[in-house]
């Protein structure tokens, strides 16, 4: 291993490094700022790829929408009882949901209904709502918001109560019961959660029809036969299954980091090809240091190894010292500016902390996308000097 | 092993101890909690619907995941890519290009 790495070729690189100063000042600026800029961009989505992961056992493993000339319509409620026949469906339960949007803020409300009867709830209402009477909340006719919607309605001096316009033009006075633990605030942060009756009542759904009708099976592994049996049944219906879910938290994001991916690699050819072109021109007086170097006794293996030791340490430091700061960047400084990419353009934004996911694949794929083709792009240049003959390159 | 080298060395090795000492300190505090992750699935199984609360701009983007992998729109059962759609995550990609040939109309 000793006849290996050559302890004196290091320490002439470091030298040849030192000699430059300002280039090797200049392209370990550089690769350190596109190898920051990708790991971040990748830091980012990774972490809101974990943050839904981190909740998607806990949503429906059936779905059952209808679709009428393309689009979602309100379902009729009594095919509940026809789905609870289905051998292996052990629950059924009836949603009314749907979207309420502000006009005053310009912001669209996720408004969900709840039965009160539904125990469920409770528990999971006790946990994520601070000093809040489950039971009260049909009788007093009242909602449980986001911290989001909260903001948007203090900001319309709505304090106690908001004022819900229904479709006929009059309105429905909903008091304000809680607000959702701040900690769900990626999840909660556009919800309204309110009794069923009063969802209906704001989007006039009438009696006898839902939203969707959301299915539970016993065993998991018979969603797939369970979704196409309700499908043979109801040639009219949607049906999406937690495993759809999964594969379309899978898909997410491809697009934008596909985007920001493609802009990088533009940029980091274009500093790749300035490296190349600028080492394939060498100047006179490295050509004539090589020449040197090789009338002296070195051989082309030499140079090559020397060139090697240099370009790694110049990579391998931008790299190491990229990460390190995209991970402080994304994760202790919350990504400012770059994380505005992922969230949209509504005024209803969400204040959230990025979890930390640690992905050695996307360490991986960065250090080959950069490391090794800057070490390239440094030496073939050189190689192609070195053998030449010596007295050829120092004339 | 020069002055130099040695240097070089031991800036190696404080970046690399940097790095994983920084990667101790994230997972120890930046991690989602056991309570956080609790209340978030409690939130979830309350609401029943996919998708972060990110781009509430346009409702067929809030709950994107409510369309089949095959539905680009939540409302619209097609396939085409286009900015709305796509804008937060990617439409699917397991399309047949080309049917397969039978004979419908018999």
């Amino acid at each position: 291993m000793k006849n290996k790495i050559n302890i004196y070729l290091i320490e002439y690189a470091i030298n040849a490094i030192l000699r430059q100063k300002y280039k090797s000042f200049f392209v370990t600026t550089v690769f350190t700022l596109l190898t920051f800029l990708l790991t971040s961009v990748f830091f980012i989505t990774n972490s809101i790829k974990h943050e839904l992961d981190a909740t998607v056992d806990a949503l429906p493993q059936i779905i059952v929408q209808k679709i009428k000339a393309g689009r979602h319509y309100d379902i009729d409620a009594d095919i509940l009882d026809n789905l609870l026949e289905i051998a292996g469906v052990s629950d059924a339960v009836a949603r009314v949901w749907g979207y309420y949007y502000f006009e005053n803020a310009g912001v669209n409300f996720s408004v969900v209904g709840v039965d009160q009867f539904e125990n469920q709830y409770k528990e999971s209402f006790n946990k994520i709502v601070k000093k809040f009477d489950f039971d009260k909340l049909e009788a007093d006719s009242s909602m449980v918001v986001g911290v989001g919607v909260k903001q948007i309605m203090l900001e319309n001096y709505y304090t106690k109560y908001f004022n819900f316009i229904k479709p006929d033009g009059t309105l429905k006075k909903v008091t304000l019961a809680g607000v959702f633990d701040a900690q769900t605030s990626l999840e909660s942060n556009d919800m309204i959660v309110m009794p069923k009756e009063i969802v209906r009542e704001i989007f006039d759904i009438e009696e006898g029809k839902v939203t969707d009708i959301v299915v539970k099976v016993a065993n998991p592994k018979e969603i797939t036969m369970i979704a196409s049996k309700i499908k043979q049944m109801y040639p009219d219906t949607r049906i999406v299954t937690s495993e759809d879910l999964k594969v379309s938290y899978q898909n997410i994001f491809d697009y934008k980091s596909g985007v920001f991916l493609a802009l990088f690699i533009v940029s980091l050819f274009t500093f790749f090809i300035i490296i190349y072109d600028k080492s394939s021109g060498l100047s006179s007086e490295e050509k004539r240091e090589i020449g040197i170097l090789k009338a002296i006794g070195w051989k082309i293996d030499d140079v090559l190894k020397e060139k090697f030791y240099e370009s790694f340490i110049i990579s391998f430091f931008a790299y190491i010292f990229g990460v390190i700061s995209a991970f402080a960047f994304v994760y202790i400084f919350q990504a400012p500016i770059l994380r505005n990419i992922f969230v949209g353009y509504s005024q209803l934004k969400t204040t959230f902390e990025l979890p930390f996911a640690f992905d050695v694949q996307t360490l991986f794929l960065v250090f080959f996308l950069s490391v090794p083709i800057y070490i390239a792009a440094t030496i073939i240049p050189s190689w192609k000097v070195a053998t030449l003959e010596a007295d050829e390159v120092i004339r | 092993m020069n002055k130099k080298s040695k240097y070089l060395f031991y800036t190696f090795l404080t970046l690399l101890f940097l790095l994983v000492t920084e990667g101790v300190y994230l997972n120890s505090t930046k991690v989602i909690s056991g309570e956080s992750l609790a209340k978030k699935v409690a939130f979830v199984k309350i609401s029943q619907l996919p998708d972060l609360a990110i781009s509430t701009e346009a409702t067929f983007v809030r709950h994107r995941s409510l369309g089949t992998v095959f539905s680009i729109y939540k409302d619209d059962g097609d396939l085409r890519e286009y900015f709305p759609s796509t804008y937060a995550i990617s439409h699917s990609h397991i399309i047949n290009k080309k049917a397969i040939k039978i004979d419908n109309e018999k």
